[in-house]
């Protein structure tokens, strides 16, 4: 078995899982948890936009939040406000987060380190500050709801995410889709780009590199996907609210990231998968719970920064190593 | 009059109050291995920081094949074929040499194709293999570059410069830091590279230098003390009494 | 009139606290070059350990002589286990005083609970002031921040200690070579950074409320001072924060606050865009 025959295989029992989880689900544990598993899937997806800017290009990102909330308030507004239907609304978010990403990442990306995470946790503040002051447009605190449109309707036959099995189809669509993008573009010319950057950003320029252009076009991509995020949730939701632009929301998916292992497609799906199941078991148990989680981002940090990805990773090399009798064949 | 490979034209870069490089003025022609030599602190480096953009010159002018690149950003100047390695190595670590040499070779062709697979950019890859072979990189090839030996690494700062088919290669003090062995390796490796490619070497290993190159510049306290050919610069008294002669005593 | 006056004295008054707060962000952030979410939260446990120290005593002016002191043990304590061993993860130190936030947070909220509590300043009286009444509790609260930061000031500038946090802020690696325990100042700067916010917790307490999130909401404000007094500028950090706050207090008196805090904010991005990058040198490691 080599290193990429199992890791095909992880993605593919991952694959027929979500593709079976509203059936199989319900066989072990009680039924909210398809819904959960939506959930999951969508915030992992947050989480994965965070890991396209640290793990691969090297830019922490701790304003990833204003881009969810602009896909989220992009459909509630569309809908609500300016009579758009599924598509149009769905479409809205997404463009007007992907656009948000673009003016804030021009700026933004001119920055690295701390300084870069701190601008784009500014940059989220003062969107923050906006939604929650603006109360006619966005309801501020209490949010801005909205009824669904039908997502198809021809005559008779329509389609709405009040049916559960077309809102949990339609969503694992949506995140398969962005999870399909950003294996395709990291896989790409660009992709190896990024992790040039990554590793050595004077070096990069000095190959006739771009640097500057190849973190903005991450920034966007990232915008996008965490935009999509927004727009998925706000669907899921039926509702937009400031509350999920705060900076603890994007600190959330920053930790997602990391425990999840950054550097890895599927890692944000594992971390906050890994997370909320915790915090759906335990808060019940026990209220205080994020004490734990607390503690658990601590400990990874310093024992294994790469994660449970990065855990993966050489657990797969060594198992492949002692079974090939050499390296993987990458 | 064919163009000059590069004119260095009244360039100053001034740190504070301090002038690492100042009023500096020569001009190199093409078909021949350049060396810069001086003592430490005498601007050469500085020099090709300013040359590949890496820094901003104070004021003056810098030509490349007859073009002003002065204030050009560092990744464009290297598009126009202008290369160099580092004096302190780094290659991308985390990366296998031949993904180092592959991002090389592909910045050529644009990086900003998203919806491709790197690994079938034949022209790229082709150029990735055939640097490394040239190189004799090859049984480390998908070793990851931070587990390199500093021999090899060194190797592969020149493959890095040399993936991205240069007009012009700097190599900023190459065979520093190696032993007997890796330096008549590397040093027949740069005399080959010269028949094809200009070069202009900074190094302080003087007997390295007499042996392969074609014309040395001399520089002290930021300017050019001399230039002319090995011969000229042996018998230079200036060169002999300013740092030669310190050489000698050291 | 009265109202924009009351606003823009209580704007100075906070202006000092978080400057006393900012103050040990800015060292933090310029020694450990560690980005502290968690020093808010810092302050949180200030006014929380204030709020105890007076219920169980009866007495609030305890509360200045115990709880700094509990605070520098806190700050120890914290960077012995948490903040040494990231060392090497730099990047994601971040992270980590993220994770250190949500710890704090909910052990107050744990053990303290998770309604906010307002508690009655120590001195009632009122004293009239440029045509109001005004508390006497605040100038008494102005008054302690500017001791507290030339104390401050004293000890960075004349003591052997905070001169070797100096030369280590400079170059940790000379520093190092002549002999500075570099490990120990860093120890003493996270513990003193953290002894800071809690005293200005302490002096904060009797005129905010005290709750568990209440580091969250002073956070950006003195990441506002530092940044846009200069990072590793000790002084224009003191000045942005109390200038920040008076203009807050005055444009407030007008308006909605959340406009104050979002040209704040706006400010605090300019200056991090018209910053010369030469600043950020070592930006890329």
């Amino acid at each position: 078995m080599t290193v990429q025959t199992i890791n095909r295989a992880g993605t593919l029992l991952l694959v027929v899982f979500t593709l079976t989880a509203p059936w199989v689900l319900p066989l072990f544990v009680d039924s909210f948890w398809v819904d959960i598993y939506s959930e999951i899937l969508i915030w992992s997806l947050l989480a994965a936009s965070v890991n396209l800017l640290f793990g691969y290009v090297g830019l922490l990102s701790f304003g990833q939040a204003l881009y969810f909330g602009m896909g989220m308030y992009g459909v509630a507004i569309g809908i609500a406000k300016l009579g758009f239907g599924f598509w149009g609304g769905f479409g809205f978010g997404v463009v007007l987060a992907t656009a948000m990403a673009a003016v804030a990442g021009v700026l933004a990306v001119r920055l690295t380190w701390h300084y870069f995470a701190i601008i784009t946790v500014v940059f989220s503040l003062i969107f923050y500050f906006l939604a929650l002051s603006w109360k006619p447009l966005t309801g501020g605190d209490d949010g801005l709801p909205f009824g669904m449109p039908p997502l198809i309707s021809i005559g008779d036959f329509e389609l709405t995410l009040t049916d559960p099995d077309v809102q949990y189809f339609f969503i694992v669509l949506m995140v398969g889709a962005c999870y399909a993008l950003m294996g395709r573009i990291i896989s790409s010319p660009l992709g190896r780009a990024f992790v040039t950057v990554r590793e050595n950003d004077l070096r990069a320029s000095l190959i006739g590199l771009n640097v500057y252009m190849i973190r903005l076009s991450a920034f966007i991509v990232s915008g996008f996907i965490a935009g999509v995020a927004g727009a998925l949730f706000a669907l899921f939701g039926r509702y937009a609210s400031a509350n999920f632009m705060f900076y603890h929301v994007s600190g959330e998916a920053v930790v997602w990231a990391i425990i999840g292992g950054v550097g890895t497609l599927f890692g944000p799906i594992v971390g906050t998968s890994l997370l909320i199941v915790l915090r759906e078991e335990l808060s019940h148990v026990w209220a205080h719970y994020p004490i734990l989680v607390g503690i658990v981002v601590i400990l990874t940090v310093i024992f294994a920064p790469k994660g449970i990805g990065g855990i993966w990773t050489s657990l797969v090399h060594r198992f492949a190593g002692a079974n090939a009798g050499k390296g993987g064949d990458q | 009059m064919t163009v000059p490979l590069l004119e260095i034209d009244d360039v100053t870069k001034q740190f504070g109050g301090l002038r690492a490089v100042d009023n500096t003025n020569f001009t190199l022609e093409t078909g021949k291995l350049h060396a810069i030599i001086g003592p430490n602190g005498a601007g050469k480096t500085t020099l090709f920081n300013l040359i590949t953009g890496t820094l901003p010159t104070t004021s003056g002018r810098i030509r490349f094949l007859g073009d002003d690149i002065t204030d050009e950003p560092v990744h464009k100047i290297s598009q126009r074929g202008l290369a160099r390695t580092l004096q302190i190595k780094s290659v991308f670590g985390g990366l296998t040499v031949r993904e180092n040499l592959w991002i090389a070779a592909r910045s050529r062709y644009g990086v900003f194709a998203p919806f491709m697979s790197w690994r079938r950019c034949r022209k790229s890859n082709e150029r990735a293999d055939a640097v490394c072979e040239e190189l004799g990189l090859m049984p480390h090839a998908d070793q990851l570059a931070a587990n390199l030996s500093y021999g090899d690494v060194a190797l592969l700062e020149i493959g890095l410069a040399l993936a991205t088919q240069p007009k012009l290669l700097l190599l900023d003090e190459p065979i520093c830091g190696m032993g007997p062995a890796e330096t008549e390796k590397t040093v027949a490796k740069i005399q080959d590279l010269s028949k094809r490619i200009d070069i202009v070497i900074i190094e302080h290993d003087i007997e390295v230098v007499f042996n392969i190159a074609d014309e040395i510049t001399v520089m002290a306290n930021g300017g050019v003390l001399a230039k002319g050919t090995p011969d000229e610069i042996a018998n230079d008294p200036d060169v002999r009494t300013a740092y030669l002669g310190d050489d000698d005593d050291a | 009139m009265e109202l924009t006056i009351a606003l823009a004295l209580n704007g100075i008054v906070w202006g000092l606290i978080i400057a006393l707060i900012a103050l040990g962000l800015s060292i933090i952030f310029g020694l450990l070059d560690i980005i502290n979410i968690a020093h808010g939260d810092f302050f949180m446990v200030g006014t929380v350990l204030a709020w105890f120290v007076a219920e169980t005593t009866g007495n609030y002016w305890l509360a200045f002589l115990i709880v700094p002191i509990i605070g520098f043990a806190l700050g120890a304590l914290i960077e012995y286990t948490v903040i040494q061993p990231i060392k090497n993860a730099a990047a994601l130190s971040i992270v980590a005083t993220f994770g250190l936030a949500i710890i704090l947070q909910e052990s107050v909220r744990a053990t303290f609970g998770a309604t906010p509590e307002r508690m009655l300043p120590p001195i009632h009286d009122t004293i009239p002031m440029f045509g109001i009444e005004y508390e006497v509790y605040r100038l008494f609260a102005a008054a302690a921040s500017i001791a507290a930061i030339g104390l401050f000031f004293l000890f960075l500038h004349r003591s052997k200690l905070g001169t070797w946090m100096r030369a280590v802020r400079f170059d940790p690696e000379t520093a190092t070579a002549m002999g500075i325990p570099a490990r120990r100042i860093y120890l003493m700067t996270f513990a003193i950074g953290f002894a800071m916010a809690s005293l200005g917790g302490v002096v904060a307490a009797p005129i905010t409320t005290v709750y568990f999130e209440a580091g969250v909401d002073i956070l950006p404000f003195c990441f506002m001072a530092v940044i846009i007094g200069g990072l590793g500028n000790l002084g224009g950090t003191v000045a942005a924060a109390v200038l920040l706050a008076f203009f807050e207090g005055v444009i407030t008196s007008f308006t909605d606050p959340t406009f104050a805090r979002i040209g704040s904010l706006c400010l605090m991005s300019l200056v991090l865009m018209i910053r010369p990058h030469g600043i950020f040198a070592g930006a890329t490691r």
